[in-house]
């Protein structure tokens, strides 16, 4: 099966500043998720990929159409559904109102077929009993979903999401992971998060980034697997290890070169993620 | 049905829009006018002012406050449009400038800037959703026009160009509101531009009323003297007018499309159209009055029977300019009504109603017709109904009584009370008519009576008698009147003997007000 996108050497700047560095890869149908520091390049990855910004270099395509034209970019657009980070809503807009709005803007002209379409996606949310509620009248965890919502609208094939589940309680983050599940079956879902855990739960593939550059790009499992040998337990923060805390037990974990002899643990993805950044900042929850 | 089991029946292989090409995203602009238009309704400001402006017009339309409304002149009801939907355009401009700027204010640009539809197509739907309410407009202002010229006492003719002018400036009043959301990304900056257009336009008000060409670049020009024109006399450019509006209505679209990215050829070449109707329009305009309406409204005011028809109705002839011929019957019930209570010569005298405008300084003159010296000559208005009747009626007494209308000025006396009870009791309603001529509107001691020239004076006593005889029956005062008729209209008889010989007793304050040989005529 040809991959949904395909990018090859994308390289973006912002003055002296490389935001994307010969950043290539390929997506296919399922939940990719993008992992990688505050500054790896993730949302200028995302922006790019939602023609939002172009690259400086390089090129992409997203279900076989090019966006380096004006006609290439529309067709893209016309297949894309984009969430961004920390997404602006009309306040006195009703969720309806709103996803019909950005239904419009996807140019779905036809008034009863759009409207139940806009139904449809509220429904997929779960959103049914409130579609005619003020925006600013929902909470944030609902205001998220109207915004998956917006995105959904039109059965876009390719669906960007750019850290959706910030801000959310556990509860909310559950349910939206439950969301992210469903709009990716059958479609190419590329989500960006700091959240290893939304990743080992959603995804089928993940890509590691750091200094725009793209570090790890396979399997959950694959990542997990790199931290295999490298994770142990102590009394005491290893100082050779390159990252270490103590768990609720009261012992240390430790990632890195294990000293020999050291009582090996099961690695995580989290771990297998911490490697791969090697010596980058990450922000993982210590 | 689960939310799993919605997503999982259909195979997302990216929006398709219901048809792909130029057509499906002119279909998209045009839906995304409707939704703007939809959510403009919903703003507090626009849902007021269109729906104060549709109330207001319809109780103009239907509260039927003055008699005159019965007889519009339509030359002058097409201008009437024009002003009711200003409020309903600064609503607009304001409430069109916010939603705009929305994306912006809410921060949505990044989201929408993504989606097929670019914001120049945008920026055109803006612009296309104040469309519904100029229609509204239209048709607001088609069902006024036309509720008046279906009235039996309607004359003239209206102009569709003046016609246009309400629903265009509800439009440009919108365009207005996209073009600055573009050129100024403020929120605050639509309503310190409303203020700075009031506080412009009253300037150029005050210090330019003379700049022809000034005063005609603005959407609305209102010219309401209280005379009404004949439609070939006015001389408005509204023509001109309603091309340099919609050239500009275009244009400044234009110019917020530009503005907003879409420099596409169809654009540049209907920026360039529009320049070239709004110059047109701008130079078509300007100009002043041409030399030849000039003559022509000094020609029908100076000397009326020039341009005027007559007809016979009874005894009298009556002139009118054409385009109130069909008012000469009106006329004619008045002056049969008030001959009837003559008496002497005057009850079958054969007088001229001439129909008189100054018409030398256009709509904006105010200035009071010249009494006629011609014996047996009255003047009528062009306008008719309410307060214009009895006004016509006094003038008919007036001449009947005195000879001339410039001898009425002066009346006084006996002429006064006789001139003012053949007007009054002659009319259906005459304590209402009496309180309806006087200048402030109401009947207490000393009064100046309206005519359609010159007003008569008359005193307190005068005034008092005139009541008196207002409240008895019309038969009883008739015979009276008829038999010292010559008396009654003399110059040298006194208020006093007038009150004997009428039946009326003597006032309070005295009987006799002033000396006969005073009194002019």
């Amino acid at each position: 099966m040809p991959p949904t996108v395909s990018a090859s050497g994308l390289t973006l700047r912002y003055g002296g500043t490389v935001a994307l560095d010969d950043v290539s890869l390929r997506l296919g149908e399922g939940v990719t998720g993008l992992l990688g520091p505050n500054g790896a390049g993730k949302t200028t990855l995302l922006r790019v990929l939602a023609t939002a910004v172009p690259a400086d270099r390089g090129a992409f395509t997203v279900l076989g159409h090019d966006p380096g034209s004006p006609s290439g970019r529309l067709d893209v657009r016309r297949r894309l559904g984009y969430l961004p980070q920390t997404p602006g809503f009309h306040q006195d807009f009703s969720a309806f109102a709103f996803v019909d709005y950005v239904a419009i803007l996807k140019e779905l002209t036809d008034r009863t077929a759009r409207h139940r379409e806009v139904r449809r996606v509220l429904d997929a949310v779960d959103l049914s009993d409130v579609r005619g509620k003020r925006i600013k009248k929902l909470s944030g965890g609902m205001r998220q979903r109207v915004a998956l919502a917006a995105a959904l609208v039109g059965d876009p094939g390719f669906l960007v999401l750019d850290e959706p589940t910030v801000g959310l309680d556990p509860e909310q983050r559950m349910r939206f992971r439950e969301l992210i599940a469903q709009a990716g079956e059958g479609r190419t879902v590329l989500l960006s998060t700091h959240q290893t855990e939304d990743v080992a739960m959603l995804c089928h593939r993940v890509i590691v980034m750091a200094s725009g550059r793209v570090r790890f790009e396979g399997t959950p499992a694959e990542l997990t697997a790199r931290a295999a040998g490298r994770v142990w337990s102590s009394t005491e923060r290893d100082p050779g290890a390159r990252a270490g805390w103590r768990t609720g037990t009261g012992s240390f974990r430790n990632v890195g070169d294990p000293p020999p002899g050291a009582e090996l643990l099961e690695p995580t993805l989290e771990d297998g993620y911490l490697l791969t950044l090697d010596g980058e900042t990450a922000e993982v929850a210590a | 049905m689960s939310a799993a089991d919605t997503i999982e029946r259909t195979a997302p292989t990216g929006v398709e829009p219901s048809a792909s090409g130029q057509g499906s995203r002119t279909r998209a602009v045009l839906a995304l006018a409707r939704f703007e238009a939809r959510e403009l309704l919903l703003q507090i400001p626009v849902f007021a002012f269109l729906v104060l402006y549709v109330v207001y017009t319809g109780w103009q339309m239907f509260s039927g406050r003055e008699g005159m409304d019965d007889f519009p002149v339509l030359q002058d009801v097409d201008r009437d449009t024009q002003s009711g939907p200003i409020l309903l355009g600064v609503a607009l401009f304001v409430c069109v400038n916010r939603a705009v700027l929305r994306s912006r204010r809410r921060d949505t640009d990044r989201h929408l800037d993504v989606l097929p539809m670019d914001p120049w197509r945008r920026t055109v739907a803006h612009g296309l959703s104040v469309v519904p309410f100029a229609a509204l407009t239209a048709l607001v202002v088609t069902f006024q026009f036309t509720w008046a010229a279906l009235k039996p006492g309607a004359v003239g003719h209206g102009s569709p160009a003046e016609l246009a002018v309400g629903p265009l400036s509800v439009l440009l009043s919108g365009i207005l509101g996209v073009l600055s959301a573009r050129l100024v990304t403020s929120s605050f900056a639509a309503p310190l531009l409303v203020v700075g257009f009031v506080a412009f336009g009253t300037l150029v008000s005050v210090g330019a009323s003379d700049a022809h060409w000034e005063r005609w670049l603005w959407p609305s020009i209102s010219e309401m003297g209280r005379t009404a024109l004949p439609s070939d006399l006015i001389g408005r450019p509204a023509a001109w007018h309603a091309l340099y509006l919609s050239g500009l209505v275009v244009l400044l679209l234009c110019l917020a499309v530009l503005r907003g990215g879409g420099r596409t050829r169809t654009t540049v070449a209907v920026t360039a159209l529009a320049l070239a109707a709004t110059g047109a329009g701008i130079a078509g305009q300007s100009p002043g009055d041409p030399a030849s309406l000039a003559a022509a409204r000094t020609e029908a005011t100076v000397t009326p029977q020039k341009v005027q028809s007559c007809v016979t109705h009874g005894r009298s002839t009556y002139c009118a300019y054409p385009e109130w011929t069909g008012r000469t019957a009106d006329w004619a019930r008045v002056v049969d009504g008030v001959q009837s209570l003559a008496g002497g010569a005057a009850g079958g005298e054969r007088l001229t109603v001439r129909q008189r405008v100054d018409a030398r300084y256009g709509l904006d003159g105010d200035a009071a017709l010249a009494p006629s010296t011609t014996r047996g000559t009255v003047t009528v208005g062009t306008r008719w109904g309410g307060n214009r009747t009895p006004e016509f009626a006094v003038g008919v007494a007036s001449v009947l009584v005195a000879g001339d209308e410039e001898s009425a000025g002066t009346m006084c006396d006996a002429r006064g009370v006789t001139a003012m009870w053949l007007a009054l009791g002659a009319l259906p309603h005459p304590k209402t008519a009496f309180t309806n001529v006087t200048l402030d509107d109401h009947v207490d001691g000393a009064e100046v009576i309206l005519a359609p020239t010159n007003p008569i004076s008359l005193t307190s006593e005068q005034t008092r008698i005139v009541q008196e005889l207002l409240q008895r029956p019309r038969y009883s005062v008739v015979p009276k009147v008829k038999a010292h008729w010559a008396e009654l209209t003399s110059p040298k008889t006194s208020t006093a003997r007038a009150a004997e010989l009428l039946g009326v007793p003597a006032g309070d304050g005295g009987t006799k007000t002033s000396d006969g040989d005073s009194c002019g005529g």
